[in-house]
């Protein structure tokens, strides 16, 4: 055997081993900081001013000496976010220990296994102050999966000046609002005012608007022994009644497209009297500069009926803790401490979003920054969470597009019900318990 | 067979190469094959071999077909708006004194441009009152992203202005490169504009056009990101591509086994195009 290391193939085993080693040492993990532990926090970015949770990061590691939390920015998007948690938490290491989770996600990364149980480290009424439909949302087969971490609700936005300026109070009917929009549209003589905006792009939030109106026409999307579309002709009236806006002129027909933004920018230019939005808004509204600044008023959603309530629906974010976490006693604790009411109300004061603890809505301090809070609390409470099942996601994605489709005229209403009931048909086919 | 010494440490010097290839592309390629045999759904623990379960459903599956085509519509319009556009531009570039230099940095800007803020660029352009389209059209109101008729033809422009660009660079770089002789000596034989566009500079051009389309080809068919921020695959499901339908599939229903069924569709239809392509560029002596 040759042992001559010299020259060309010395220069070529050494090549052979750095090589080797650079793929080795991409699978070795870091270690853990000297004597403690390093927990892993995954959220998307919250907007506003100023990002409050780096100030809460090092206030939850000063009290809990040994523990460093490393926070690290989910993609933008909330389908972006979902993949990355999805192929994170079904490869097995996640490589995170807390993250932020879209609410209607929660039962069904439970169902997968991929959440730990909170149930046994919560004490007895801790999520009391919490909205009952923000705990609902985080809660699945009698377990807590989740701690509800901030909240959003559908409500409508209206014009007082231009309300007022024509004698009308806000409507609480659908046709007293089509009415007002008429009389009003009629008067300004101004082309380029619309009457109602709401979000009909085939997305995650035309299934919210489509949720909205069928709670008001006393129907749902799912019933308790999970039949679709239970009441088939009327959830086709309220497909009917959405196309109807748009046919109406009542709705731009920009609103087949439209999602969150480009029916708030409009709506904050001035130029539409109704927009079905979240409460982010609200504030966004209210800004110095912007046109509508002191115009505009919140909300019930209309109903169709003047005899029953017409509930937004619950949004919003939870923290969860992956099963998989080396350190589920910490995990815990900085989900809870992220959640407790300090940390809600930092969050709220920073005016990034709405908290989901109830008293904070009644803060004085608070209030003067966002004036709106005790009227968001009153529709939050009177709002309704999605179908809380681990089926929830799939069911929208498989109905998005025969919502769609309905909505731009493509099929008859009753065609897309059943469209969509045989399609979940084979979907949900030997899944359900 | 005994390996020589001298290709045992060439062999050896390559293998972090063909590990990394073959994690990389094979393993990937192999496991969603073999996922698309299966009917699996993590968040409900099925996980069953299903053979050719997936395929069947698909064959029968209305929105899967409508998703084929509107991937087939869209490769083929898009493609060829981008290769006319493209050789005129590069005709046009040539044909600069001055300025050439400025629009090839315009031209590199839309190919350069992330497709997201492309497509977040179009959303504006196309908005039904306030976008240029709708302006420059004379104020008329067409609810571009809104309308199951415009919307596809909407994604299409707005591809065609992304790449384009991409046509136009690697024509232009062929034009100027053809000797300036050979179009004396068509002017000499008496040769006129047209002709010598069609005899001279299109036949010169053939080549590196079927390149130019072999890569746009491959990747219209897997185009996802536009009509993934501009439509969400709406109106109803009319600019829905194979891949966003496997996206669909794959992140928000979690059928992993049929969402990769999608995925080996789009994989085999690629293929077949390469493979089409290949033959075509070989006897054009292009490739080897």
């Amino acid at each position: 055997m040759d042992l001559r290391w010299s020259g060309a193939r010395a220069r070529r085993k050494a090549a052979l081993l750095v090589s080797l080693l650079i793929v080795l040492s991409g699978c070795t993990t870091p270690p853990e900081h000297a004597g403690g532990v390093t927990l892993v926090l995954k959220h998307a970015k919250i907007l506003g001013p100023v990002d409050p949770i780096p100030r809460l990061l090092s206030e939850f590691e000063a009290e809990h000496p040994g523990v460093r939390v490393k926070a690290e920015a989910l993609p933008w998007t909330s389908d972006e976010q979902r993949q990355f948690l999805v192929i994170n938490l079904e490869g097995g290491r996640p490589g995170f220990d807390v993250m932020m989770l879209d609410c209607i996600w929660v039962p069904e990364f439970a169902r997968a296994g991929w959440l730990l149980d909170l149930s046994p480290f919560l004490s007895g009424g801790e999520l009391v102050g919490h909205f009952p439909s923000a705990v609902e949302a985080g809660t699945w087969d009698g377990r807590i999966w989740a701690m509800p971490w901030f909240m959003n609700v559908g409500l409508l936005y209206y014009r007082v000046d231009l309300l007022a300026r024509h004698g009308f109070r806000p409507p609480a009917t659908r046709a007293e609002m089509l009415e007002q929009i008429r009389v009003i549209r009629a008067a300004e003589r101004n082309s380029r005012l619309e009457g109602y905006l709401w979000q009909g792009k085939q997305y995650e939030g035309l299934v919210v608007n489509v949720l909205e109106g069928l709670w008001a026409a006393g129907t749902s999307l799912l019933d308790e022994r999970g039949h679709i579309f239970p009441d088939a002709s009327r959830s086709a009236g309220v497909l009917r009644s959405l196309r109807m806006l748009v046919e109406s002129g009542a709705s731009p027909p920009w609103v087949t497209a439209a999602d969150e933004e480009s029916t708030r920018r409009p709506f904050g230019n001035g130029e539409a009297i109704f927009l079905r939005s979240w409460p982010y808004a609200a504030d966004l509204f209210e800004r110095d500069g912007s046109p509508v600044k002191g115009k505009v008023g919140l909300a019930p959603l209309p109903r169709e009926d003047p005899a029953r309530a017409a509930p937004g629906s619950t949004g919003g974010a939870h923290l969860a803790v992956t099963r998989p976490t080396r350190h589920p006693v910490e995990a815990v604790a900085l989900a809870r401490f992220l959640a407790g009411p300090r940390a809600q109300r930092a969050m709220t004061a920073s005016g990034a979003t709405k908290p989901t603890i109830m008293s904070l809505y009644h803060d004085s301090e608070l209030i003067r920054a966002s004036p709106s809070l005790p009227r968001i609390h009153d529709l939050t409470l009177a709002g309704r969470s999605r179908p809380v099942t681990p089926y929830y996601v799939m069911i929208s994605t498989t109905i998005q597009p025969e919502l769609s489709a309905a909505l731009v005229g493509v099929k008859t209403p009753s065609r897309s019900i059943a469209d969509s009931r045989s399609r979940l048909d084979f979907f949900l086919r030997d899944l359900r318990e | 067979m005994r390996i020589s010494r001298r290709s045992l440490s060439g062999l050896l010097l390559l293998a972090p190469a063909l590990v990394a290839l073959g994690t990389l592309t094979l393993y990937p390629t192999v496991w969603v094959f073999w996922l698309s045999l299966h009917r699996r759904v993590p968040t409900f623990d099925v996980n069953r071999f299903e053979g050719l379960g997936n395929y069947m459903f698909l064959a029968s599956d209305p929105r899967f077909w409508k998703a084929a085509q509107v991937t087939a519509l869209f490769t083929i319009l898009s493609v060829a708006l981008e290769v006319v556009g493209g050789v005129l531009a590069a005709l046009a570039l040539r044909g600069q004194q001055w300025g050439a230099r400025i629009a090839l940095s315009f031209l590199l800007m839309a190919w350069a441009l992330p497709s997201v803020v492309t497509a977040k660029l179009f959303e504006w352009l196309y908005h039904p009152t306030v976008g240029l389209v709708n302006f420059l059209l004379g104020g008329v109101s067409l609810n571009w992203l809104g309308d199951p008729r415009l919307a596809l033809p909407g994604l299409i422009l707005a591809d065609a202005w992304r790449t384009m660009p991409f046509v136009a660079l690697l024509c232009y770089a062929r034009l100027i490169a053809i000797p300036t002789e050979i179009y004396e000596a068509a002017q000499l034989d008496g040769a006129g504009g047209l002709a010598t566009l069609t005899r001279i500079t299109l036949p010169l051009l053939r080549r590196i056009l079927l390149i130019a389309v072999l890569f746009r080809t491959l990747d219209a068919i897997r185009s996802f990101d536009l009509m993934f921020v501009l439509t969400g695959g709406g109106p109803a499901g009319t600019t829905e591509t194979l891949t966003v339908y496997a996206y669909r599939s794959l992140f928000q229903a979690m059928q992993l086994g049929l969402g990769s069924a999608v995925g080996v569709v789009v994989f085999a239809l690629v293929m077949l195009v390469a493979w089409g392509y290949l033959r075509a560029l070989r006897s054009e002596g292009v490739v080897a």
